[in-house]
């Protein structure tokens, strides 16, 4: 339905969309695919030859490449490894779309699952899972976290967009903040009537260690399907950037371009919440680099975020393993350092324009 | 939320009256906790802390100190005893509380059969809960369950004891001390002597059939695997007590952060040199995918069948002297007789 | 416009004002005999009523005069307390939305319990201050760090305080579930506990802990109505008015602040009373400070009161932390106003 949207409105609007502000730089674009794919392909072999057990570095090219099920180092690198690289990327990937769509779409350059409700709403669900069935297959764990997701993604969007000046940036922030709120309050009382406090904060602090083929293959459809409605729609985003109105003028019907954005945003961040826990501020962070290197056409933007969003992750859960091994360091926790300070510098450096 | 509130009691009518009482109340909340009116319940055992100030005699309180310092008066034969998680003591001095411990999805389980009619209470020991048992002797396992001024609130309810962290990590400590506390010292000794000879027995058995072997006890919870210490818990067991070898992950696992059960991946599992594995299963529908993988099927007592599957309910997670017992049970029946 | 109307309404507005207190001052004390009648220990109106007048046991004294009173006492306090630093904070960034949690205040102060539990566990009997002392600590920080980054020459942006503050808050959540993950579970399961806001500190010593801040502040806050009053017109009106609007700013600032954190030290992580209490008051009896803050700090009071009582009754036997019943009551009612706000 959204490519049918889109290419009504190429037809409608090629001459005019020549004239509006869109700065894009595509060498420096294909520049970062080329190079991140390169980086990606070089993480992912670094990231599967450091891990807990001490695996020598011909062995794990042994692995790769002469697969052996006798050896027990072999399957350590199939089994473990490969799965939770693969994963690595691909929620990198996720989370770092997702956040450049919702900022595109909202205008809100403060947009991220985390501080859009999202990560909430999968803990509550969460939760809510953990006490009433203490123990349930990992695809249903999954599926109530995409729901606790979504519904948390719906409120936020809701209310942002009751009143009459719509979505503006602080009112989603904020919604989000008090939905988040809503949730954390929620799932801290049924954490606490059951005992399971610690349980969810090991689910909060996130991390890819534990994924398996079976998760890859159940996560790993929806997420290339989203990918790929992404790529579709990133004209469409771009005009929106601009503003509904400009968007409107154009001749795009943009309640209908919103409408598929967040689901595809649900999706992406849903997928990806579920299967590695609320990791924030990929999404918030990812973006703005993106955007500075190629400039707002989304058609790069999104392509561009989702290598460099993988990048990100593949190295942080890289150092997640080094910096306390043989423990892990919560991975969430590690990338909020970084994401933190940048927030706080993005929301600052905002003057009044926010209001 | 006004609407829940009608449903409680509807006392509109003693709102009015509580509403004159409002003064009394506020005049009278000062110099009410010294009474020492023993109720009904208690019987006349319940010592006030003024009147415990006397050497250890007969018919009469004695004073001790605990872990934090406290001077706490207990009373002479306490009748009603709550001492949340430290049950398996209390059983083991054939002692019954009034309440046991628990957590909304369970108790401690093993100690069922001994504790089937006494009531529970809630692990985080509300006031009011602790209170409506109208115990005569409280205690409490470690200190940060009486954090900031929790404490005084519950010594006002009845003589609190606060074992301490350093105590309860050795139960043959914490039996003792509670044995003393409740005029059983020798009844411990005893429990502690009988253990050691159950233990001393079961390592000569064991010697025989698997003498020098290694063993390991994993918790797998969440899917995620924990490994038990070596001197904690069925740990203890294990090495001290039945002469079963560490295995190298169990000696590598750095000093400074030893808990009773470590966190270990999988991925660091795969090296676990080990002649046998005692598993506690606490998640078995989750379990299933991961214990099916080819890394779990690759660890070597794994492969050569020697995993012994403990359901939660075990006491493999717990310590003292009754719980260590049933661990000797569990291992002998997997290891002697192969 | 002439003058006998005018004095009409003023009077009609008195009388209403006065009403509207005295009808929260009635609804305080339903709440307070319901309150005393809500617990696990099932004691009835009648033994309430006989212990009351000196004739209850050990046992029923025990926890009508040691439990319940004390914990009553401080929710109203501590209600009262959030209510008002919040009622400030709203009147200074002129933003409906700002409150002690939204401003990342609250988690600041946890952040600080948290760090110490971590550092320092609890082998020995510590002093019952330390923790609300370094809740104070916590909270005064992170306010001042938030004031920083949001000033810049030409004043404080009403917007960016707040996403500051969100910013902020979600960082120390950052660290908080670093540091949460090395505690042991017994202590886990306090801070959790602590930070879901369960009024734990049932206690007289906790009452008098917190007296002096409310009885300092409060009237000092009441006293500063007129100023809060000009400065809520904002920064070129009241500096038009003659206010010296940097230093009147500061002081209600930081007053705001000690309030929000001892409040905090004493009740844990209570977020949305700082909100909501400001705003019905202000539907209740208007925007003037004079009347505006008693009334704040009496619906906060009566808030917080309730939510406490729900929570001991709702699941019985367990108990839910009354942050989580007013975070649940709050966070719609937030949502409705930002749903019908115009920023």
């Amino acid at each position: 339905m959204v490519s049918s949207q889109d290419s009504d409105s190429i037809n409608s609007t090629k001459l005019r969309t020549s004239d509006l502000p869109i700065t894009s730089r595509p060498t420096a674009a294909i520049l970062i695919l080329i190079i991140g794919l390169g980086g990606i392909l070089f993480g992912l072999a670094l990231s599967i030859s450091v891990g807990a057990a001490d695996i020598k570095l011909s062995t794990v090219w042994e692995a790769v490449f002469h697969f052996n099920p006798d050896i027990r180092q072999h399957q350590v690198i199939w089994e473990l490894r490969i799965p939770r690289s693969l994963a690595g990327a691909l929620v990198g990937a996720c989370f770092a779309v997702a956040g450049a769509m919702m900022q595109g779409m909202t205008r809100n350059p403060l947009a991220d699952s985390g501080l859009l409700g999202l990560n909430a709403g999968a803990t509550a669900a969460l939760a809510f899972a953990f006490a009433f069935t203490p123990s349930m297959p990992f695809t249903l764990i999954m599926l109530f976290c995409f729901i606790g997701a979504a519904l948390a993604a719906l409120l936020v969007f809701g209310i942002g967009s009751l009143s009459r000046n719509g979505l503006t940036p602080i009112r989603l922030t904020l919604a989000g903040a008090a939905v988040s709120a809503l949730l954390l309050a929620v799932s801290q009382g049924v954490a606490i009537l059951f005992h399971l406090s610690q349980d969810l904060t090991f689910w909060l602090a996130g991390g890819v260690a534990g994924t398996t083929w079976g998760q890859l293959k159940i996560m790993a459809p929806p997420i290339l399907v989203a990918l790929i409605v992404a790529m579709m729609m990133s004209r469409s985003i771009t005009l929106l950037s601009l503003g509904s109105e400009v968007a409107a003028g154009l001749g795009q019907n943009t309640r209908l371009v919103q409408a598929g954005g967040m689901l595809t945003v649900v999706v992406l961040a849903g997928t990806a919440v579920s299967a590695v826990g609320p990791i924030a501020f990929v999404g918030l962070l990812i973006p703005h680099i993106t955007r500075y290197l190629v400039g707002i056409d989304y058609r790069w933007v999104i392509p561009c975020s989702a290598v460099l969003g993988s990048l990100l992750l593949i190295f942080a859960d890289i150092g997640a393993r080094l910096l306390n091994a043989p423990y892990e360091t919560p991975i969430g926790a590690l990338i909020s350092l970084l994401g933190v300070p940048f927030f706080i510098y993005l929301a600052s450096r905002r003057k009044g324009a926010v209001s | 939320m006004f609407a829940l509130k009608r449903n409680k009691s509807g006392s509109t009518k003693l709102a009015m009256a509580g509403l004159a009482a409002l003064m009394v109340i506020l005049s009278a909340c000062g110099d009410n906790n010294a009474g020492n009116a023993a109720n009904s319940t208690a019987g006349s055992t319940t010592a006030p802390s003024a009147e415990a100030t006397a050497a250890p005699s007969q018919g009469e309180a004695k004073t001790v100190t605990d872990a934090m310092g406290h001077q706490v008066s207990i009373p002479v034969n306490p009748q009603r005893v709550l001492a949340s998680y430290l049950e398996d003591h209390l059983v083991t001095l054939g002692v019954k509380p009034v309440a046991q411990w628990s957590v909304p999805n369970g108790i401690q389980e093993y100690l069922s059969p001994e504790l089937k009619e006494v009531p529970t209470i809630s692990y985080d020991l509300p006031l009011e809960a602790v209170t409506s048992f109208a115990p005569d002797l409280i205690i409490v396992d470690s200190e940060s369950a009486v954090q900031n001024g929790l404490y005084d609130q519950y010594n006002k309810i009845a003589p609190t004891y606060v074992l301490g962290d350093a105590v309860n990590k050795d139960w043959r400590k914490a039996l003792t001390t509670i044995g003393d506390l409740l005029g059983k010292s020798a009844e411990a000794a005893q429990a502690i002597k009988d253990y050691d000879q159950k233990a001393a027995e079961a390592k000569e058995k064991l010697a025989s059939v698997a003498g020098g072997q290694s063993a390991a006890a994993l918790w797998l919870v969440q899917k995620n695997f924990y490994l038990v210490d070596e001197t904690r818990a069925s740990g203890e067991v294990l090495y001290k007590d039945l002469g079963l070898a560490s295995p190298n992950l169990v000696t590598e696992i750095p000093a400074d952060q030893r808990a009773t059960w470590n966190p270990i991946s999988l991925e660091k599992l795969s090296e676990l040199k080990a002649d046998h594995i005692f598993l506690v299963n606490s998640d078995k529908s989750d379990s299933s995918e991961i214990l099916n993988s080819a890394t779990w099927k690759s660890i070597p007592a794994v492969k050569a069948g020697h995993v012994y599957e403990l359901s939660s309910n075990s006491t493999w997670l717990y310590s003292g002297a009754t719980a260590d017992s049933k661990t000797i049970d569990d291992i002998l029946k997997f290891l002697v007789k192969q | 416009m002439s003058k006998p109307i005018l004095s009409s309404y003023e009077k009609q507005r008195r009388t209403r004002n006065i009403t509207v207190l005295s009808l929260l001052g009635f609804l305080i004390a339903t709440v307070f005999v319901i309150s005393m009648n809500t617990g696990f220990m099932r004691l009835s109106p009648l033994e309430v009523l006989q212990t009351i007048g000196g004739q209850g046991n050990h046992q029923q004294k025990l926890i009508l005069f040691d439990f319940r009173l004390p914990r009553i006492v401080i929710s109203l306090l501590v209600g009262a307390g959030f209510a008002v630093s919040g009622c400030i904070l709203q009147s200074l960034s002129r933003n409906a939305l700002a409150e002690p949690s939204t401003l990342g205040i609250t988690a600041g102060a946890g952040f600080a319990v948290i760090l110490f539990i971590s550092f320092f566990p609890a082998t020995t009997a510590a002093p019952i201050y330390v923790l609300p002392l370094l809740a104070l600590l916590g909270a005064g920080l992170t306010a001042a760090l938030i004031y920083i980054l949001a000033f810049r020459r030409e004043g404080l942006s009403q917007a960016r305080l707040v996403l500051i503050g969100i910013a902020v808050a979600a960082g120390i959540n950052a660290y908080q579930i670093v540091l949460a993950l090395r505690l042991d579970p017994k202590n886990y399961q306090f801070v959790a506990t602590w930070m879901a806001g369960k009024i734990w500190g049932g206690d007289w010593r906790f009452v008098l802990a917190l007296l002096p801040w409310i009885v300092v502040l409060l009237p000092f806050a009441f006293y500063k109505a007129r100023v809060l009053n000009v400065l809520n017109l904002g920064d070129q009106m009241s500096t038009g008015l003659g206010a010296p609007v940097e230093r009147e700013r500061l002081l209600l600032l930081a007053a705001a602040v000690a309030l929000a954190g001892s409040c905090v030290a004493v009740s844990g992580g209570i977020g949305f009373v700082g909100l909501i209490a400001p705003q019905l008051a202000r539907r209740l009896v208007g925007p003037r400070h004079q009347v505006l803050l008693p009334a704040a700090a009496l619906t906060g009071g009566l808030l917080l009161l309730a939510a406490d009582t729900i929570g001991r009754w709702i699941m019985q036997p367990a108990e839910v932390p009354a942050g989580v019943v007013v975070a649940v009551i709050g966070a719609p009612y937030f949502l409705y106003l930002l749903a019908k706000s115009r920023a």
